[in-house]
């Protein structure tokens, strides 16, 4: 494996490149600009395609279009674009269409701040755009990690007929450390087979313009895609429980937060608190056994630490815990960051506090 | 071992490529480091710092409140960041800009005419490379030869001249560093 040094956003951008994504469409904003900026350079490389379109929601629309070719196709953009793609994500899902869209996400609301924050947990998990759709939501904590998800995100993409979103804060979309890249996917071209419109197979009647179904049409098609949902909760839940055996205290946080927590636990660890973490990869399908099956004879708080104000996976958490223990939050928001000691004393205060 | 390093002043003062360089000179002597850039929506002339952290192990967190080696480049950012340096660590102060008196006894301090230096061996560009030195000189965080090939491989394809001047730069702020030490 290639070993390099690299920037979040271009990390993720060389793993698209290598895990098949051949065409890209986007339109720019801070914190994610050196993934258009790379792919660029790169996608033409590889003979693919990068647009830079006039708008974001021009920029939905051609991946829309690159997708019903059954090219792995991709757009990345922050918060404030995402919420302009959001009528495009809901197309791609209502077509029943593959992609990948990457959210490096800053402060909000509205046009909010261009530093980093995890504002956009509740628009990722919840409602990407209208009409009760869903996506897997992929939350790398290490540049590593977006390296992996990013480079399969279009196996479950296509496996699904799903677009695909991978969640990173800002932070981790500026931040530099080692990755080992792995190598360029083989694709396999007979997947997309019997519906990608370039492929025609001798079907008659093959667009992807999503009609207005007829409502028993529609039904039968939310009710798959509620299978598919129910699917991934049991098949495809990533999560990372570090130290949780014998836990009084379990944090609970992912990406960045989950990284500058892990440093806190480590050290509180070391002082002869017994902390541990639940960290959600995928935030959905969220991790709920990891929650559930938390021994609450044992457990006397859950702390949940999130790049924002207020906490938006609580409600997630909250559910799972059912009442079985209190339920704490912290965090920094719009674009301030979380730090070591800030993250430190906090959990500090609630595990000597319950003492 | 774990160090934290942090960057900062203003916009076109080469503190993004400093802290690049010593991160990409720490992982060519198989430390693990990491570059966290912060910087506003402004080219030139607005706020710029850098954190790097250079580790023996893997580095679980890249975002630290207080660091250990501390670089000002201009007076706003000593003024912003003075107080975020651990107790017995380092700050280096370019001294052609940085005017105030430095309160903090609890620091080792090391005053640098980066500037003057920079225009001295041929241009304000090197200052970066300057105050790089005088932290190799200071705290050895990384091998001078190690940071020398790091440097002849960045400017391999670019007229001799130019790393010669880098590497006199890089010189003057090493002796600055050792004085100090």
């Amino acid at each position: 494996m290639e070993k390099r040094f690299m920037k979040g956003c271009e990390a993720i951008a060389e793993a698209a490149v290598r895990g098949g994504c051949r065409f890209f469409a986007g339109y720019p904003i801070t914190p994610q600009n050196e993934i258009p900026e790379y792919l660029s350079w790169r996608l033409p490389e590889v003979g693919g395609s990068f647009v830079q379109g006039e708008s974001e929601v021009a920029s939905i629309n051609m991946v829309y279009g690159a997708a019903a070719t059954g090219t792995r196709s991709m757009t990345s953009s922050s918060g404030p674009g995402i919420s302009l793609k959001a009528e495009g994500i809901s197309y791609l899902a209502s077509a029943q269409l593959p992609a990948v869209i990457v959210n490096i996400s800053r402060g909000g609301p509205g046009l909010g701040s261009i530093q980093p924050a995890q504002s956009d947990y509740l628009q990722a998990t919840k409602a990407l755009g209208h009409g009760g759709f869903r996506t897997m939501v992929f939350a790398p904590a290490t540049l590593q990690e977006a390296v992996d998800l990013t480079y399969n995100a279009w196996d479950y993409a296509e496996r699904d007929r799903n677009p695909v979103l991978i969640l990173m804060d800002g932070c981790l979309g500026a931040i530099m450390e080692e990755v080992e890249l792995p190598p360029m996917k083989e694709l396999d071209y007979t997947v997309t087979e019997d519906w990608d419109l370039s492929k025609r197979n001798g079907r008659e009647d093959s667009h992807m313009i999503t009609p207005i179904l007829p409502e028993m049409a529609l039904e039968m098609l939310n009710k798959f895609k509620g299978m598919t949902y129910n699917m991934w909760g049991m098949m495809d839940v990533k999560v990372e429980e570090y130290l949780l055996e014998d836990a009084e205290y379990v944090v609970v946080a992912y990406g960045i937060a989950a990284r500058v927590a892990k440093e806190a636990i480590n050290t509180l660890r070391e002082e002869g608190y017994k902390v541990g973490m639940i960290r959600p990869i995928t935030l959905y399908p969220f991790p709920k056994a990891s929650l559930d099956n938390l021994d609450y004879g044992k457990v006397k708080g859950i702390i949940d630490i999130e790049m924002t104000i207020p906490a938006q996976m609580r409600d997630d958490i909250e559910l799972q815990v059912k009442g079985r223990c209190p339920v704490h939050e912290y965090g920094r928001s719009g674009g301030m960051l979380l730090d070591d000691e800030g993250v430190y004393n906090a959990i500090s205060e609630i595990v000597k506090g319950g003492e | 071992m774990k160090k934290s390093f942090v960057f900062s002043g203003s916009g076109g003062q080469g503190i993004m490529s400093a802290g690049m360089m010593l991160a990409h000179a720490a992982i060519d002597t198989e430390k693990h480091a990491t570059f966290l850039p912060e910087y506003g929506p402004e080219q030139r002339g607005g706020s710029a710092k850098c954190t790097v952290i250079v580790s023996d192990g893997e580095i679980v967190s890249p975002l630290t409140k207080k660091c250990d080696n501390f670089v000002a480049m201009n007076e706003q950012a000593y003024n912003k960041f003075k107080d975020d340096v651990k107790e017995g660590g380092v700050m280096v102060l370019n001294s052609s800009r940085v005017t105030s008196a430095v309160e903090r006894t609890d620091v080792k301090v090391i005053s640098v005419p980066v500037d003057d230096i920079a225009l001295e061996v041929g241009n304000i560009k090197v200052a970066n490379i300057v105050i790089i030195g005088a932290l190799i000189g200071a705290t050895e965080i990384v091998s001078k030869d190690v940071f020398v090939a790091s440097l002849e491989a960045k400017f391999r394809e670019k007229k001799p001249e130019i790393l010669a001047m880098n590497l006199k730069a890089l010189e003057k702020g090493i002796e600055f560093g050792k004085q100090a030490k």
